[in-house]
């Protein structure tokens, strides 16, 4: 019943194959299955978190340039507004100086017209003193005819001042 | 008594007498592989089956619990102690249910598991701390106890050995006895007892000890 014998060297041997056997179609592909699993479990997390991470980097990017972009567009706004209202007094006042030196200069030309036209007038006056001198003088007709001139005076007299005063 | 002893099946040219023992052996780890083999064919990463499943976390758990005993340094040692553990719950309980003789019921095999449990107790002393600490390792803590502690090298596996083989034995012996005076009924909560519960518990109670003893070795 108890007795050893060369069972015992070949349950040595059979242990040693059968653990041979057992980690190469049991125990090493059970691992590499848990290894495996284990690992995408690990790598999903780690994409998740990347993933999430770059997220919310790429949140804090554009919140910073929308801010910068708001800043910017005040600051446009500011710029343009103190263009135009520099642009506008400059153009007020330009208007302002052109429109005075017309009007002086306008002024000078009826000035001088004026006085043109005085000077035409007192020749005119005189011509025509002279013309109607001369007529009384050279012909001695009756009242009709004397009153015919005078009249005729007056209309001339009166047409030139009319024409003074259109020009 | 014919049960009790171990009697020669056939003869091989070159090896011998094979005894039963050696036999049962042989099936066990015939249907251990074919098994392994059938089970492990369709591993997948992603959405296992059920049969998967429980291969995966009986595995797991055998890993789990030896790594705890182990720790990190042992994880080289974990695949022997797996098979062992399926040899001999293989051994304890479905021989026996199948209407062998259980091998571990034969000193010649559990001398066999405890040699080789010794070899690797101190083989993972010797790898962990080397040779030097493993010569001193016998002094400590005092010189006087140097006897006790060589001896040691031997007590430890005898004493896996002869658990294994005395509890074995005597399930079996009581379960034969029993059947031979109350054949009907009653020997089958007994064999559960005998050949389920304490098979496990054996299988488990010796890689659990070889485990610790390779830890206290590591130290």
């Amino acid at each position: 019943m108890i007795s050893i014998n060369m069972s015992l060297v070949y349950t040595i041997i059979n242990l040693v194959v059968l653990y041979l056997l057992l980690r190469h179609f049991l125990i090493k592909p059970v691992t590499q299955i848990m290894e495996k699993r284990r690992k995408l479990i690990e790598d999903g997390l780690k994409n998740a978190e990347n993933t999430q991470n770059e997220a919310l980097q790429l949140k804090q990017e554009y919140e910073n340039a929308l801010s910068g972009a708001k800043e910017e567009s005040i600051q446009i706004i500011e710029k343009a507004r103190t263009t135009a209202k520099a642009e506008y007094d400059r153009i007020v006042g330009e208007a302002g100086n052109q429109a005075g030196s017309i009007i002086e200069s306008a002024k000078e030309t009826v000035r001088i017209e004026r006085e043109k036209t005085m000077q035409e007038m007192q020749a005119e006056i005189a011509g025509l003193a002279v013309a109607s001198a001369a007529k009384l003088i050279g012909r001695n007709t009756d009242d009709q005819e004397n009153q015919d001139l005078y009249d005729q005076f007056l209309k001339e007299a009166g047409e030139s001042h009319e024409d003074a005063d259109n020009d | 008594m014919e049960e009790l002893s171990c009697e020669t099946v056939f003869t091989l040219p070159v090896l011998g007498d094979i005894s039963e023992s050696v036999a049962v052996t042989w099936i066990i780890m015939a249907v251990l592989v074919i098994l392994s083999i059938i089970l492990v064919r369709n591993l997948r990463v992603e959405n296992p089956g059920k049969v998967q499943l429980a291969l995966e976390a009986a595995i797991g758990w055998a890993q789990d619990f030896l790594e705890g005993i182990l720790g990190k340094e042992g994880r080289r040692y974990i695949p022997y102690l797996i098979t062992v553990l399926l040899y001999l719950a293989a051994a304890n309980t479905l021989a026996p249910l199948f209407g062998f003789k259980p091998p571990t019921k034969d000193l010649n095999v559990t001398a066999a598991l405890a040699i080789m449990s010794m070899c690797l107790i101190e083989y993972s002393g010797i790898r962990k701390n080397g040779v030097g600490h493993w010569l001193r390792h016998f002094t400590k803590p005092v010189p006087l106890v140097t006897p006790i502690m060589v001896l040691e090298i031997v007590i430890r596996p005898l004493s896996l050995c002869m658990r294994l083989f005395g509890n074995m034995l005597a399930g079996f012996v009581v379960l034969e006895l029993l059947k031979f005076f109350v054949p009907l009924i009653i020997p089958i909560p007994v064999s559960f007892y005998f050949d389920i519960f304490d098979g496990l518990l054996q299988a488990y109670v010796f890689v659990f000890l070889t485990s610790l003893f390779m830890t206290e070795e590591m130290e």
